[in-house]
């Protein structure tokens, strides 16, 4: 489906990719996850045939994306993070305008446009300027504009940023449907809970991908728990379980330990460790713990991943 | 690649028809220059007041032509920046076609805009037969082409939307100055008649005073060779720069890049 081989991006004086390999299979849900600045937008705008890798190659559906572009541009359907349709058509005229980009006969983009509306729900809201549409209706309809070309493979960038909870489900939905269906869907996400609905997920930090494999795999990395403490020194506390054997993740600002038995070492660790314990937590691991375990950083971007009590995924926002 | 110019074309003109209530405002700008600037000056004039505001009506068709279709050219620029255009770049549209169907939709917008300015004509002293409208409307048709496609070269070079206002400016105002829409060419001085050989607009503007007032500058094989070939120049650079490279580095990796 995707094939990509030792992909390289520069920028005047920026590596953006530094040798990126990976394979999408078919029918897959793939996602590409990683902070701001880590490349996910430039190895999306490659694949979306947008821009020309520096060194190695990409391939879509077999078709060369710089060779093969229009191929490639015909068997794909993307949604951007930006809107994509002209907020003062209808929806069912930006549709019916999409078809005809795509090279269908006006009858045939119309037809097609009925069905996509219809099957995606918006058949009520099709006739009104897009702009009147809630913010989860505008994202449908740009999930229902990629799927004009009726593509094998769907491109998803950061798809449902700033919608709430709600319309973020609704959407996902959709995308669940669509890759029931067959299609491939393959998407970058900021949100850890749209990650792991991924059948495999990329992560990827300045410029390469740093693990590949299922959410379960991923977080199976860690074994065990996470252990988080809130002590009167925590760089004392440091200390203390490195000289007891046990390991506290180098980076972020919290004092974290991963343990393959957590109920185990925990009784022990409260009872004789001579620094104050305030709050102890204990988790599964998220995806968010193995990007830090992997890079010493938090998906959030850069800065060391702030302290505090974290029970689910934690979804910091921000664009990329 | 029909197809595609085709959808562009659509796509613009199925905007330009929200925005209707445009055509209006645009005659603001050709009716000022026709009953003030035409009465004021024209008061002064050697060729006296009704003469010279029969004199001025085909520059100022040839100024809502021009301003009408740089106009819609601008549209390129907002286009790359957001909105669904970003889309029509992933699907499997020629550049051309794209370069193509700009040029089209600009030079049918322009149009429309000079057909409502066209009714005013009588009331500025110059009479509409059926002759005189059929070559004026040629002559028309081919200025708006000419214009669009001087809008559209230009307006694919620039990404940002505040340059090409200035450009524009600095551009489409002496062009217009410059070909002899408000005054005579042949009392202006030796300079100014040879940059007017060298203005597009001189003779779109020769053309369509020549269709309603027998009054050629240039000879009419010149004009209609000089816009073709203009055409023909400006149609093949749109398409050049829309056609470049995929890729331009220069560019930052969150901005969306046009000039591929």
């Amino acid at each position: 489906m995707v094939d990509v081989r030792g992909l390289v991006k520069r920028y005047d004086k920026v590596e953006a990719l530094r040798g990126v390999d990976l394979a999408v299979r078919a029918g897959e849900r793939f996602a590409l996850l990683g902070p701001n600045g880590a490349g996910k937008t430039t190895l999306f705008s490659i694949l979306a045939t947008l821009r020309a890798p520096s060194e190695g190659t990409a391939r879509v559906l077999g078709h060369d994306v710089v060779t093969g572009r229009d191929a490639v541009r015909r068997a794909m359907g993307i949604v951007f993070q930006e809107p994509a349709i002209e907020q003062r058509l209808s929806g069912r005229d930006n549709l019916l305008l999409m078809g005809l980009f795509y090279g269908l006969k006006t009858a045939a983009a119309r037809q097609r446009a009925t069905e996509i509306l219809t099957q995606l729900g918006l058949a009520d809201a099709a006739d009104r300027p897009a702009r009147t549409l809630s913010g989860g209706q505008r994202r449908k309809l740009e999930l229902a504009r990629a799927l004009v070309s009726d593509p094998r493979i769907l491109f998803l960038d950061e798809a449902t940023l700033g919608l709430d909870v709600d319309s973020r489900r609704g959407f996902w939905a959709q995308v669940s449907l669509l890759a029931a269906a067959g299609r491939t869907v393959f998407f970058t996400t900021h949100y850890m809970e749209e990650a792991e609905v991924a059948d495999r997920i990329a992560l990827i930090d300045a410029g390469r991908i740093v693990a590949l494999d299922t959410p379960r795999a991923l977080k199976a990395r860690l074994g065990g728990g996470v252990i988080r403490l809130q002590t009167d020194d925590d760089a004392q506390a440091r200390e203390w379980l490195g000289a007891h054997g046990l390991a506290p993740e180098p980076g972020g600002q919290e004092l974290m330990l991963v343990h393959a038995d957590p109920a185990a070492v925990l009784p022990e660790v409260l009872r004789a460790m001579p620094i104050k314990v305030h709050r102890v937590s204990v988790n599964e691991p998220s995806l968010e713990d193995v990007f830090l375990k992997l890079t010493g950083r938090g998906l959030g971007g850069d800065a060391p991943v702030p302290a505090g009590p974290r029970a689910g995924g934690p979804n910091r926002g921000g664009a990329s | 690649m029909m197809r595609g110019i085709y959808a562009v074309m659509v796509l613009d003109l199925k905007r330009f028809w929200l925005d209707r209530a445009r055509l209006i405002a645009g005659l603001a700008q050709p009716l000022l220059y026709l009953f003030v600037l035409g009465a004021g000056l024209g008061a002064s004039s050697r060729l006296g007041g009704g003469d010279y505001q029969r004199y001025i009506f085909p520059g100022v068709l040839g100024l809502s032509l021009l301003f009408t279709a740089t106009f819609a050219a601008i549209t390129i620029v907002f286009d790359r920046q957001i909105g669904f255009f970003k889309a029509v770049l992933v699907a499997p549209v020629p550049r051309a076609a794209i370069a193509l169907g700009k040029i089209g939709a600009g030079a049918a917008q322009a149009f429309v805009q000079g057909l409502i300015v066209l009714p005013f004509a009588p009331l500025a002293g110059v009479p509409l037969g059926f002759g005189e409208t059929v070559e004026l409307i040629g002559a028309m048709l081919l200025a708006a082409v000419t214009f669009s496609a001087v809008g559209v070269a230009f307006a694919s070079r620039f990404s940002s939307t505040t340059v090409f206002p200035i450009v524009s400016n600095a551009v489409l105002l002496p062009m217009f100055f410059l070909s002899g829409a408000l005054y005579p060419l042949a009392s202006t001085p030796q300079w100014m008649q040879m940059a007017a050989h060298c203005d597009p607009v001189a003779y779109a503007v020769d053309l369509m005073r020549g269709a309603l007032l027998g009054r050629f500058f240039f000879p009419v094989w010149l004009s209609l060779t000089v816009l073709a070939g203009v055409i023909a120049v400006l149609v093949a650079a749109s398409v050049r720069v829309f056609n470049r490279g995929e890729d331009d580095s220069a560019l930052g990796a969150t901005k969306f890049n046009w000039r591929r």
